[in-house]
């Protein structure tokens, strides 16, 4: 399925679920928290009580997802925030400046990409365990110190495609024009290359959205990420897998998970704007019979 | 590709020259993470403690903990694990590392094929095109470990077929491997039909057409080969994604393998074996890379060969 059709699916699904996370408190369901004894491993009822089925230990499993939602969704969006933040300035400067500097910061980023994921993150997070009592003052916790760490994780990529945009600008007449009129660098990052950067930013945030949200539940999965009693989709993944056993039928603690993770992920690919970069690899725009026609990517691009 | 071998070499060095960065990196980053080896719920005795820290040489200065690690990497002795005491990292890694690469390399070898035989295949024909990309879409959306647990449930559970979890044997590699190599086939499909599209609508095959090529000459001659190079160049990016993806696979199928112990040995703050899988992560990278900008070069003979 693609098109417009996918693209109409993919918002409805998203819409209803940040409907569904935000209105949680509202709804009526148990608490994503409270134990059932006597309604334990109860199979999905659909359109009764446990809508989506109860955990070993009685948790209503629709409310622990819608609460995973939330969790996934902050997490993902605030990173992503992160990514940008740290990547687009890094990307630009590093592209302006050319030369010694654009190597230097760009071998930087390649080095810090080789090293292994879960070494970072470790790192990352020990940085917080060490100052614990210092961020709790600002009112940063754990969570949030996880949203920098893994926003930390993915400015790289969007420094490249940041830096290469920048190259392109700057063959631009209007660049040469500004600092023949002496426009000191800092001015002319500021208030022209910065600002058009912008619509690639927003590709660049579609881009990284759907792997902040993956990566947050395969950190979280591993135990390295969100912990409980807070939830999110990987920890209810890893907690549906361990429950997972041959005598006991208990599907739906793995299946409910991953169908929310993997709708989510879908329907973030596909708000994906057509014609943006899937791979860096085609160098120029090629003429294609829907192309010369007009086709809406045609249009975007100039647009 | 001239003078190949000597570029080759230069390659080489660069690859060492970041293992040898990526390993002080990592030596600073695990003695940064607060706690050490030893810390366990009942905490040990001081003198306890104090002659452990001395016997694995933890309590001399930081730049001579390193110097030492460094002449470990060097020589490839990395020393005893911190956790699994008296047993050295070297075992360990030999142990886990063929586990890593059975599970790995069999899922590029499935993933590649599969990915770039579809990719072209659906630029070729306009009524596959659909299908597939819808296909690849929903697959490329499961995470792997979302897939293990279906996987589980279906051949292990439901159909009785493959063992759920372990490794012993050639039916113990399937799952762990397929749930790395489904999702990477998606991806690489989508890298081979945006080429194979291309290709398709270039200059080059509408003439070949034109002259009256029967088709399947056709995609194997000028549509599969130009197809194949922004495959291979996806060959770096697909082997650390199976690298990162082995973390969780190996969790979940409880291989003993290099993730597995690499995630452990992190928690637990065994630098020694912590940082003999990091090195052999990044080596590993390295070739990866390496190979595929070599593949790369023979595809498509304009590349600057290993530049």
């Amino acid at each position: 399925m693609t098109g417009p059709l996918r693209r109409r699916l993919a918002l409805v699904w998203l819409g209803l679920l940040a409907a569904g996370a935000f209105a949680t408190p509202w709804l009526p369901l148990p608490d994503p928290a409270a134990l059932d004894a006597a309604h334990r491993l109860a199979p999905p009822g659909w359109w009764r009580a446990p809508f989506l089925g109860t955990d070993p230990l009685g948790r209503d499993l629709l409310a622990r997802c819608l609460a995973g939602a939330r969790v996934s969704l902050v997490v993902g969006l605030l990173a992503t925030a992160v990514a940008l933040v740290v990547g687009v300035p890094w990307g630009a400067v590093a592209g302006l400046a050319g030369g010694r500097t654009d190597r230097t910061m760009m071998r930087l980023a390649d080095a810090l990409d080789s090293v292994p994921l879960v070494v970072v993150v470790l790192f990352l997070l020990s940085l917080f365990q060490g100052h614990e009592e210092t961020l709790a003052a600002f009112g940063i916790g754990r969570l949030q110190f996880f949203f920098v760490a893994v926003g930390f994780l993915f400015w790289i990529p969007t420094a490249r495609l940041a830096r290469a945009e920048t190259l392109r600008l700057a063959r631009r007449p209007f660049l040469d024009a500004a600092r023949a009129a002496g426009s000191p660098p800092q001015r002319t990052l500021a208030r022209h290359v910065l600002p058009n950067l912008l619509p690639v930013t927003g590709v660049m945030l579609v881009l990284t959205l759907p792997r902040v949200v993956l990566m947050e539940a395969f950190l979280s999965f591993l135990g390295l990420g969100v912990e409980p009693p807070r939830v999110s989709w990987g920890i209810l993944a890893a907690e549906g897998l361990g429950a997972l056993n041959p005598l006991v039928d208990s599907w739906w603690l793995i299946v409910v998970p991953g169908a929310f993770l993997t709708l989510t992920l879908w329907a973030l690919d596909g708000l994906r704007p057509a014609g943006a970069p899937r791979s860096s690899w085609r160098s120029r725009p090629r003429k294609t019979e829907e192309e010369s026609v007009g086709s809406p990517t045609a249009a975007r691009r100039e647009g | 590709m001239n003078g190949l071998l000597p570029r080759l070499g230069r390659r080489l060095l660069v690859v060492a020259a970041s293992v040898l960065l990526v390993h002080g990196l990592a030596f600073l980053a695990l003695r940064a993470v607060p706690g050490g080896p030893f810390d366990t719920a009942r905490p040990l005795a001081p003198e306890v403690r104090a002659a452990l820290e001395a016997r694995y040489g933890l309590d001399a200065p930081l730049h001579a903990q390193y110097l030492s690690a460094l002449r470990g990497l060097l020589t490839g002795d990395f020393g005893p694990s911190l956790h699994y005491r008296d047993v050295a990292v070297r075992t360990i890694l030999a142990d886990a590392l063929p586990v890593s690469l059975w599970v790995g390399g069999l899922a590029l070898l499935l993933a590649f094929p599969l990915g770039a035989g579809c990719g072209v295949a659906a630029a070729m024909r306009r009524r596959l095109e659909g299908p597939a990309l819808g296909a690849s879409a929903l697959l490329l959306a499961v995470p792997n470990f979302v897939l293990a647990g279906l996987f589980v449930l279906a051949f292990s559970f439901g159909l009785g077929w493959l063992p759920p979890a372990g490794w012993g044997g050639a039916r113990h590699v399937v799952l762990p491997a397929l749930c790395l190599a489904l999702p990477l086939a998606a991806q690489v499909f989508r890298v081979a039909h945006e080429g194979a599209r291309a290709a398709h609508g270039s200059p080059a095959v509408r003439f070949a057409r034109a002259m009256g090529l029967p088709p399947r000459t056709l995609a194997r001659r000028h549509v599969l080969r130009p197809a194949l190079v922004p495959v291979a160049a996806f060959l770096a990016p697909a082997s650390a994604g199976v690298l990162t993806g082995s973390l969780v696979v190996e969790r979940v199928f409880a291989l003993p393998g290099l993730g597995t112990h690499f995630v452990r040995a992190a928690m637990d703050r065994d630098y020694t074996l912590a940082l003999g899988a990091t090195v052999v992560y990044t080596a590993l990278l390295g070739l990866c890379t390496l190979l595929g900008d070599l593949l790369l070069a023979v595809l498509d003979p304009r590349v600057e060969a290993v530049s």
